[in-house]
């Protein structure tokens, strides 16, 4: 019986360390013939670049992409552990650009600069702007975008000819002209503005008023009378009952046609293709007509490549040849209701009918996209994501909580040992 | 002269042998959970310690900065860490006082209905057990749909309009009430279990003597059950001050931070959307840690004290 027990628990020990120790033969590990390539596009748009990478692979490339799609704080999680591990990194990623920087400072991300030469079309003219020079950091190349995906507004067309006649004829609707028609409004119970993601809406107005998250690249610039202002125009919108009320879900509004203006990001146009009813997309609320003054926040998804042993030239190149190829073939990711950022996309006569294309084929609007590439823009997220809405709604007041904002934002930056 | 050392060394040989006689039984049961314990829990556990005396973003090698992140937190009053990590604290044990006295006695009294066996007891304890196996996304779907300011059922029932999850006191009471009717059944079915195993003769001495419902309640079934009361306060007490998913997707720790509990702040500093700050999470997660010990073990002093 003793020598039964020690051989089971043997072959137990075995066993449990074999499953923890061994190499992992999971879903991420590369072949060498493989691209492993992570995305965050758990959602609906993940099928639109499944779709895109079937597509890639017909056409029998040296090197098929490996398509992981995971969610996006799971992946932002994993790819510090594999980065730091030095196993199953992945060979190609897609990451937001606001977190470049960080990664860049952090010596994590490999140059593209030594394949550029092999695809000379992966070049600043050949996309747009804002989303390119995210990548441009040090005189490399570190990323190359996918799409510029920007928050705006969507209106009902016929609550807009009722309350706001003529809103629309430059494509701009002012703070001004929503409060006239939320004023106006009112008495029969349609509510004038949704007040949804406050982030992308504050840095948006911040950015008309002039305020940068940033002088030197690195201090905090946010407890300022530009930002104080941004969040006044919202809470007096508030106390108009302009804006809906506290609890109420504004996209349950608009669906009900009971909302004028909803300002809210490209990507939720799929979500709102049941409305029963006729609506458009336009620019972010702003400040003023005047259209070099616009501002429209923006993100970009970008292809990086994190520093990894296992990845041969010859498998860098092959990231190149699929990054080209999306350069060439990203209506798909049209389709997912995102703005590419491959200016090729303007030749395809579908894309200029989707909705969202205004923002691509306007010179003027394109510039008005603004990509807020700080580096600890992350820490921006948190504090605006938890306290904003308190803000708006008067709960938390607007000097205290920005003074708060800016001592949490320098306490947390104080712990970058990459500064040091 | 040499025989008789060698019979000496004989015999110690032999009690060396006798003493080094392992039993592997119990070993061979414990095996697999001591490797898997130590492999997923101890070994992160020592490493989460380490790393509360570093600091680290979870990049390159940990500095090693000794106390200063305790000191940070526990007493540096102009650090914000300080701020978050006081109020998170503050209101986990807040949420922990609200919920768990309710998550021991509904499920208690619940448990002591179905065992009277009223009709269809098999139904209704179904119904009780059903929310537990919900993940608790979906928990928070229906109660937010139930809470609503506008067309929730419960404020259309009240006839008010409440704002449940941005306004306190309600904010708490909405957190309280989702986490028990999340909770009820893995309390109720361990008390059900323990309620069975009362002998019927303790009842019908107690009816013979003239004992009311209300006395037999508190003088045999209470101290019948004594065991499992002490396991479910416990287990329950450390489920609730691991408190998470509730107050981040109900309401968002707000209004102004007021259920804003200290996991929140301990996963948004190691894995938020900016640097980690693994050293002072870590920090964190270790005084949370000796809470729950400190207050697990006065509960079970105090209660198996009373035997």
């Amino acid at each position: 019986m003793r020598k039964l027990g020690l051989v089971f628990m043997t072959i137990m020990l075995v066993a449990a360390l074999a499953a923890c120790g061994g190499k992992s033969s999971g879903s991420n590990s590369s072949s060498s013939k493989e691209i492993v390539f992570w995305n965050p596009f758990a959602g609906p748009d993940g099928q639109n670049m499944k779709k895109m990478v079937d597509e890639y692979n017909k056409t029998n490339p040296k090197y098929k992409i490996k398509n992981i799609s995971l969610k996006e704080g799971d992946m932002y999680k994993k790819i510090q552990t594999v980065e730091n591990s030095g196993k199953n990194v992945p060979d190609l990623m897609i990451v937001h650009a606001e977190r470049i920087k960080l990664y860049h400072d952090n010596k994590m991300l490999t140059s593209f600069d030594k394949y550029l030469k092999d695809y000379p079309e992966i070049k600043a003219e050949n996309y747009m702007q804002e989303a390119w020079k995210i990548g441009d950091l040090d005189g490399s190349r570190y990323s190359v975008p996918l799409d510029i995906h920007s928050s705006v507004m969507y209106y009902n067309k016929d609550l807009v000819e009722k309350y706001a006649p003529g809103a629309l004829d430059d494509n701009i609707v002012t703070y001004d002209e929503i409060e006239a028609a939320g004023e106006k409004s009112q008495k029969d119970k349609i509510t004038g503005l949704g007040i949804t993601w406050m982030k992308p809406i504050f840095l948006s107005l911040y950015a008309q008023n002039g305020g940068k998250l940033t002088e030197n690249g690195t201090d905090p610039t946010i407890h300022n009378d530009q930002a104080k202002a941004a969040f006044q125009k919202w809470i007096d919108l508030y106390k108009e009952h302009v804006t809906n009320k506290d609890g109420e879900d504004p996209l349950q509004l608009f669906l009900q046609g009971k909302l004028i203006f909803y300002p809210e990001g490209i990507w939720m146009n799929n979500n709102l293709k049941d409305a029963k009813f006729d609506y458009g997309l336009t620019n972010a609320p702003q400040l003023s007509n005047d259209k070099s003054k616009m501002v429209n926040w923006s993100s970009s998804h970008q292809f990086v490549m994190f520093n990894s042993k296992e990845r041969t030239d010859e498998k860098a190149k092959g990231v190149l040849a699929f990054v080209d190829w999306v350069r060439d073939h990203s209506l798909e990711w049209a389709k997912a209701g995102q703005n590419p950022a491959s200016l090729k996309i303007l030749d395809e006569p579908e894309y200029q009918k989707m909705a969202q294309s205004f923002l691509l084929k306007d010179p003027v609007e394109q510039a008005s996209l603004k990509i807020f590439d700080y580096k600890y823009n992350g820490y921006v997220s948190e504090e605006l994501d938890a306290k904003s809405l308190d803000i708006v709604f008067g709960k938390n007041p607007v000097d205290k909580a920005l003074a708060d904002i800016q001592k949490s934002l320098e306490d947390k930056i104080s712990k970058d040992n990459t500064n040091k | 002269m040499e025989a008789p050392v060698k019979v000496i060394e004989k015999k110690a040989t032999f009690k060396r042998s006798k003493k080094r006689t392992v039993n592997w039984t119990p070993w061979v049961f414990v095996t697999p959970h001591l490797v898997i314990f130590s492999l997923f829990f101890l070994v992160p556990i020592l490493y989460g310690i380490y790393i509360s005396f570093t600091s680290w973003d979870l990049v390159g090698k940990p500095d090693f900065v000794g106390l200063a992140n305790y000191k940070e937190i526990l007493w540096q009053k102009d650090s914000s860490f300080y701020t978050q990590f006081h109020n998170g604290l503050k209101n986990t044990f807040i949420f922990v006082l609200l919920s768990v006295p309710s998550c021991i006695i509904i499920p208690l009294l619940l448990a002591s209905a179905l065992n009277a066996k009223p009709r269809f007891h098999k139904l209704f304890q179904s119904i009780f057990y059903m929310p537990t196996l919900f993940s608790i996304s979906a928990v928070v779907i229906i109660w937010t749909l139930m809470f609503n300011v506008n067309q929730g059922p419960i404020n259309n029932l009240l006839g008010k309009s409440i704002l449940w999850t941005g306004s306190q006191p309600y904010a708490w009471a909405t957190l309280v009430i989702v986490t028990v009717w999340w909770g009820i059944g893995g309390n109720m079915i361990i008390y059900q279990a323990a309620l069975n195993g009362i002998p019927k003769d303790y009842y019908e001495a107690a009816d013979v003597d003239g004992a009311n419902a209300i006395q037999k309640f508190f003088k045999i079934t209470l101290p019948s059950i004594r065991g499992q009361i002490l396991y479910t306060v416990v287990i329950t007490t450390i489920a609730q001050f691991n408190v998470y998913g509730q107050p981040l997707m109900l309401t968002a720790g707000g209004p102004t931070d007021s259920t804003r509990v200290l996991l929140m702040d301990i996963q948004q500093n190691a894995f938020g959307s900016g640097q980690s700050i693994a050293g002072i999470a870590s920090a964190m997660a270790f005084i949370l840690g000796l809470c729950i010990m400190v207050v697990s073990l006065i509960q079970f002093l105090f209660l198996r004290n009373r035997d």
